[in-house]
């Protein structure tokens, strides 16, 4: 049982150190920020890299999932008569929640992970050390215009996902299954406010998203040990700490911005 | 700028290291080390695998810090500098790294005019003949466009040596710069190092293992083992000094005050024979 205990007691110090040495990370990311102003072509390469080819997957994602829940809510809602709301309730859930959420998911998913394996194989081929070499910041070069990517790429992708999810949701309400188009159009502008549920919604979530992900996947490749094994790991946590940083900062971000 | 740091530009050495001592996971890699460089030749570092010698080239540039003694290049203590200070002195070392460590995302031409994007405001045509120029040298011209994995290990070796020499830096560190090469690429390269030294006095200093190389190109060669310089002297004359350290080293044998087995247990018993079993 104290062996148990030890062990339990080792792997949450572990954890709060790690969390520590993260959060030393992003210090030393914030503070080469101004460095890296000069890498600003790197930095729109990245963006296209983690943002522009991370569309087909969040456009696809957020078509169905706009397309489900329009058919679920319809029915739900025709059992009380109020299949003219599901307009406005398929806005509301996807800006107030499934828009963020299941976009940074995807995002951690897809571009969280390709950062830490690109970072991590750059280690171990000694491409960071070769950068230390010829003078040149790995954290303003490598890492800072990653993670700018990752925090700006998130809102826009965030907004595309939504988008999709509405013109999915449209599709099945209105042309599949009847509810009037001016009902289903009036009704979502009447019951969403572009303040509480687009910009604390959508904007804020992502950005605080965006950058808890590019952190986390740049932090994880930066420090992994560098072998195969070493790599694979720390991909795999990348997407497990954003997933689990996400679902916790969703609960305390909408208690704070509700 | 503080005194531990302050330059001492009469020094012949370019390099100077004293009493460098390093443990690295309970081993003893270097006790209590003195080892120089002299400015404008080219010094060898050879020993056996595992002594430390790539180490010992992380130490000069200040990618590791010892666990005692000092650093100097250039008269700057490199252990005392800050993370501004050593990026300057980097800014006038090349590097050639064991594995090419060529930047994957860039081409040929562009992993070579890497350093000068970053440091320089060229303009692109001068960007491109200095570029061209050290292709050319290293006989690479015409590979500019190849991405680094459409190269061969000796190919990228080549190319990670013009990135080296790009700048026409003060002091130059070969890491296994011969390994891979074919004879006319090593022929070549030897010759490129040779005349780095005496057209434009670039200090150089080679870890390799390959002696009739270094016979042709290092007017200086230092043997390290066990944590320290056993021996140091002319590369053509070191083979035959007379030490029990050079006779097994350059003789390639496997008893010898260097041991070839790494240290472990009794032999037989790892291998499940009771004691005194026929």
């Amino acid at each position: 049982m104290s062996a148990q205990l030890q062990r339990g007691e080792n792997v949450l110090i572990g954890s709060l150190a790690q969390i520590g040495r993260c959060g030393l990370f992003l210090l030393r990311i914030l503070a080469s920020i101004p460095r890296s102003l000069r890498h600003a072509r790197e930095t729109v390469r990245q963006l296209w890299f983690v943002g522009a080819m991370s569309l087909t997957i969040i456009m696809t994602c957020g078509l169905f999932v706009g397309m489900v829940l329009s058919l679920q809510l319809y029915h739900v809602l025709s059992i009380f008569g109020g299949t003219s709301a599901t307009g406005s309730v398929v806005a509301l859930s996807v800006y107030r929640e499934l828009g963020p959420v299941v976009t940074a998911l995807l995002f951690a998913g897809r571009a969280g992970t390709s950062i830490t394996a690109e970072i991590g194989l750059m280690r171990a081929t000694d491409q960071i050390a070769a950068m230390e070499m010829m003078a040149v910041d790995p954290i303003a070069y490598v890492a800072v215009p990653r993670f700018l990517a990752g925090l700006i790429a998130m809102p826009l992708l965030s907004c595309v996902f939504c988008g999709l999810s509405i013109f999915g949701g449209h599709l099945v309400a209105v042309d599949w299954l009847g509810v009037d188009n001016g009902t289903f159009w009036s009704n979502m502008t009447a019951n969403v406010d572009v303040w509480d549920d687009v910009v604390n919604g959508v904007i804020w979530k992502s950005l605080v998203f965006g950058a808890v992900i590019a952190l986390i996947a740049v932090f994880q490749g930066y420090t992994t040990p560098p072998t195969s094994e070493g790599v694979a790991y720390a991909t795999t946590r990348t997407v497990v700490a954003s997933s689990i940083a996400i679902l916790a900062l969703d609960f305390v971000l909408t208690a704070f911005l509700m | 700028m503080n005194a531990a740091v302050q330059a001492q530009p009469e020094d012949r050495a370019l390099v100077r290291i004293r009493g460098l001592t390093t443990v690295l996971n309970g081993k003893t890699v270097f006790d209590k080390l003195d080892l120089d460089i002299p400015r404008g030749k080219v010094t060898a570092i050879m020993g056996p695998s595992g002594t430390g010698k790539t180490t010992l080239l992380k130490h000069i540039t200040g990618q590791m810090r010892g666990d005692a003694g000092e650093v100097w290049v250039d008269g700057l203590n490199v252990t005392g500098l800050s993370r501004q200070a050593l990026f300057d002195l980097r800014e006038r070392i090349g590097y050639l790294f064991q594995n090419s460590a060529l930047l994957t995302d860039f081409d040929v031409f562009e992993n070579v005019a890497f350093p000068l994007r970053q440091h320089t405001k060229l303009p692109e045509v001068l960007i491109r003949n200095i570029v061209l120029t050290k292709l050319q040298a290293v006989g690479l011209r015409g590979a500019a466009s190849l991405m680094p994995a459409e190269l061969s290990g000796g190919m990228a070796r080549r190319v990670a040596l013009a990135r080296a020499i790009v700048f026409d830096p003060m002091l130059i560190l070969y890491d296994e710069p011969f390994v891979g090469l074919d004879p006319i690429a090593l022929n070549q390269v030897l010759k490129l190092i040779r005349t780095l030294n005496e057209t434009l006095g670039i200090t150089s200093v080679l870890v390799a293992h390959e002696l009739e190389a270094i016979k042709q190109v290092a007017d200086r060669v230092y043997l390290i083992a066990n944590g320290k310089v056993v021996a140091q002297g002319d590369p053509k004359t070191i083979a035959h000094d007379g030490s029990s350290w050079t006779r097994q080293f350059f003789g390639g044998e496997a008893d010898g005050p260097v041991p070839f087995q790494y240290p472990a247990g009794d032999y037989a018993q790892a291998l499940g024979f009771k004691q005194g079993a026929a």
